[in-house]
């Protein structure tokens, strides 16, 4: 993995099954131009983390309703929705109230994209300060590590705790140390910071 | 049948052993990832991955 500039890896691998989901989800909302960003357990899996994930979770920036009619008429091309058929009220009874809803492969279950709307500064801030990723020429864009790291900690599971260990050790010589401790004070999660990561 | 007592500060250490261990495993696979190509680790993840 390289980084050409502060805001963008490139990463060539063997893509696994959780890899080309993302890819074909995400190159669906990059069409739309939809701002996203993909969090939680598939950044770690994405660099190497190996361990099973059943979902792969993307914030995506509050749409209109017709603007997610356009997304969702292009995404049932390749994807059933899990929750409904009726994109209304996956719109209003599950996005809007802040619900997640998920995608999976036609007549697959698993793996699946799980898509929110963002609700908390942190949701936001993801979004708007994201990062791109060069997957095999495939771009998709992530949560900075300086938040997803110390936010694995807050949720504090063991395999949170493995996920924020493993991605801290692959890069730690690459993230901004002044954003990681921030997030960390913010998170009230500096000692396990310390007992775990250094 | 009865079952047996359990020592339960015996076992929350045994978890926060293999915790410990799993921890220190991370440490020694991220190194090799980082010593290894892209397509070396990638290729293991799919295998297993894709099982």
């Amino acid at each position: 993995m390289k980084f050409l500039d502060k805001n963008t890896i490139k990463l060539d691998k063997e893509l696994n099954e959780l890899d080309k989901i993302t890819i074909d989800f995400t190159s669906i909302l990059n069409k739309a131009k939809i701002q996203y960003t993909i969090i939680s357990g598939y950044v770690a899996v994405v660099f190497g983390r190996n361990r099973a994930s059943e979902d792969i979770d993307i914030f995506i920036e509050k749409i209109d309703e017709e603007k997610f009619s356009e997304l969702w008429k292009e995404l049932i091309k390749t994807f059933d929705c899990i929750n409904s058929e009726d994109a209304e009220e996956i719109f209003n009874y599950f996005l809007k109230s802040g619900s997640a809803v998920r995608f999976a492969k036609k007549d697959k279950f698993i793996p699946n994209v799980e898509v929110k709307f963002p609700k908390t500064s942190i949701d936001l801030w993801g979004i708007e300060n994201k990062k791109k990723l060069i997957l095999n020429n495939n771009e998709m864009y992530i949560s900075p590590l300086e938040s997803q790291i110390p936010f694995k900690l807050f949720l504090g599971s063991e395999k949170d705790i493995e996920d924020a260990k493993y991605l801290y050790n692959i890069f730690k010589d690459k993230l901004n140390k002044s954003l990681l401790k921030q997030f960390s004070r913010n998170l009230n999660i500096e000692d396990k910071f310390k007992k775990y990561l250094t | 049948m009865k079952a047996p007592k359990v020592d339960l500060k015996e076992l929350e250490k045994i978890k926060e052993d293999n915790f410990k261990e799993r921890l220190k495993f991370i440490d020694q696979y991220s190194e090799w990832v980082k010593k290894n190509s892209n397509k070396k680790w990638s290729s293991q993840q799919k295998d297993l991955l894709s099982k």
